[in-house]
């Protein structure tokens, strides 16, 4: 019978798999869509998320640029990749060294939420500036695509069973109790 | 068995360990996988349950007073904490806006009330839970209740706003913000652990 390249069904963590593809895809439109039109007088611009950042560079707002750039493109990405790593990893039941996957696991749990960063942006500045023909701002369609990926990555993170670096799914937990 | 009997079992890797006491600023961490398993506490063993309150207080004038004033032209618009989930569901994008809602207010309000129940001494305790099924409660609600990082995003669009209209911070702003760290605190006297059956629980701190 043949072998097949990449299975998941040892590990349990096929939802988290799924859910980790499902954002891998999203973040496709997230990225090539614009997430806010702004408007000032009669001057209409479309921004995506990576045009936003360096807009924000071009008026000297570097620290925000980094702000913004690190929490709407860096984290979903490196998210994405490292739960690519961790599932790889565990494909065949725990990996050697599990401290290191672990740790990994840890950040990518604390990381996740920052990225919504720029769905609270849209959703506070479409709010905010609607002052007619002198100066909207709109949120688009990007951004929907872009708050559909950072749920499904923060989702996929919650699926997979950290348990799995340690000990084979269906065991009941080892170890003896320590000081 | 008393509380000082029961295991602490790590979140992440399912180690059992046993409690030990922590002095201020004392970390224990998981013998297998490093996770922080507890802190020791600098406050008082009821200050979680203050700053929970304080926070729920605080929900109220955040919800109902003005957040940003902003100004174009001589033109004013005062705007609320869900001002922007109004004109998201206007805009047509209701999930989105439902998202907002749940993520930047209804979460978190929901998480401190249930942060409450659990630390309340069980006295007082009028509530017809099982405080097993509120630790699971609040561990689910702790991943998705995320106001500090809507209050990140409103700095970020403050500067970002920079000389396209004149922005003025309101009350609401601040006991936002309060209310924010009000939750952090409180989150501070509280250990996730893990059942034997892999869910994510939240409880309250026992003497170690």
């Amino acid at each position: 019978m043949k072998r097949r390249w990449f299975t998941l069904e040892s590990s349990g963590n096929t939802t988290a798999a799924a859910l980790g593809l499902a954002a891998a895809v999203m973040l496709v439109p997230a990225n090539l869509l614009p997430v806010l039109t702004t408007a000032t007088s009669g001057n209409d611009r479309d921004d995506t998320i990576l045009s936003g950042v360096i807009e924000l560079w071009r008026r000297n707002l570097a620290p925000i640029a980094i702000i913004v750039f690190t929490a709407s493109i860096v984290i979903p990405f490196a998210k994405l990749v490292g739960l690519a790593w961790l599932l790889f990893s565990t494909r065949n039941g725990p990996p050697r060294d599990p401290c290191l996957p672990t740790r990994i696991y840890n950040a990518l749990d604390f990381i996740g939420r920052w990225s919504m960063l720029d769905v609270f942006l849209a959703a506070f500045l479409t709010g905010l500036v609607e002052f007619g023909q002198f100066a909207t701002v709109e949120a688009r369609s990007g951004i929907v695509a872009f708050a559909a990926a950072v749920i499904l990555t923060v989702l996929a993170t919650a699926a997979f069973d950290p348990a799995t670096l340690w000990h084979a799914p269906n065991r009941t937990t080892p170890g003896p109790a320590s000081p | 068995m008393s509380a000082e009997d029961d295991p602490l079992i790590c979140a992440v890797c399912g180690q059992h360990h046993q409690r030990v006491h922590l002095k201020p600023g004392e970390k224990a961490e998981c013998l297998r996988c490093d996770t922080v398993l507890a802190r020791g506490r600098w406050m008082g063993p009821e200050a979680p349950l203050v700053f929970a309150v304080t926070g729920i207080i605080l929900a109220v004038p955040a919800c109902l007073l003005p957040f940003i004033t902003a100004g174009k032209l001589g033109d004013k618009r005062v705007s609320l904490l869900f001002t922007g989930v109004g004109a998201l569901w206007d805009n047509g994008m209701r999930t989105l806006s439902m998202l907002v809602l749940f993520m930047g207010g209804i979460v978190p309000i929901g998480l401190l009330v249930t942060l409450v129940l659990l630390l309340a001494p069980p006295p007082s305790r009028r509530c017809v839970l099982d405080p097993r099924e509120l630790a699971r409660v609040a561990a689910w609600l702790e991943r998705w209740a995320i106001p500090e990082v809507q209050v990140l995003a409103i700095l970020v669009a403050l500067l970002k706003l920079g000389s396209l209209v004149d922005v003025e911070l309101g009350p609401g702003f601040w006991c936002y913000c309060a209310m924010t760290l009000s939750l952090i605190f409180a989150l501070c006297g509280v250990e996730k652990q893990r059942l034997p059956d892999g869910q994510a629980i939240l409880t309250p701190e026992h003497p170690k």
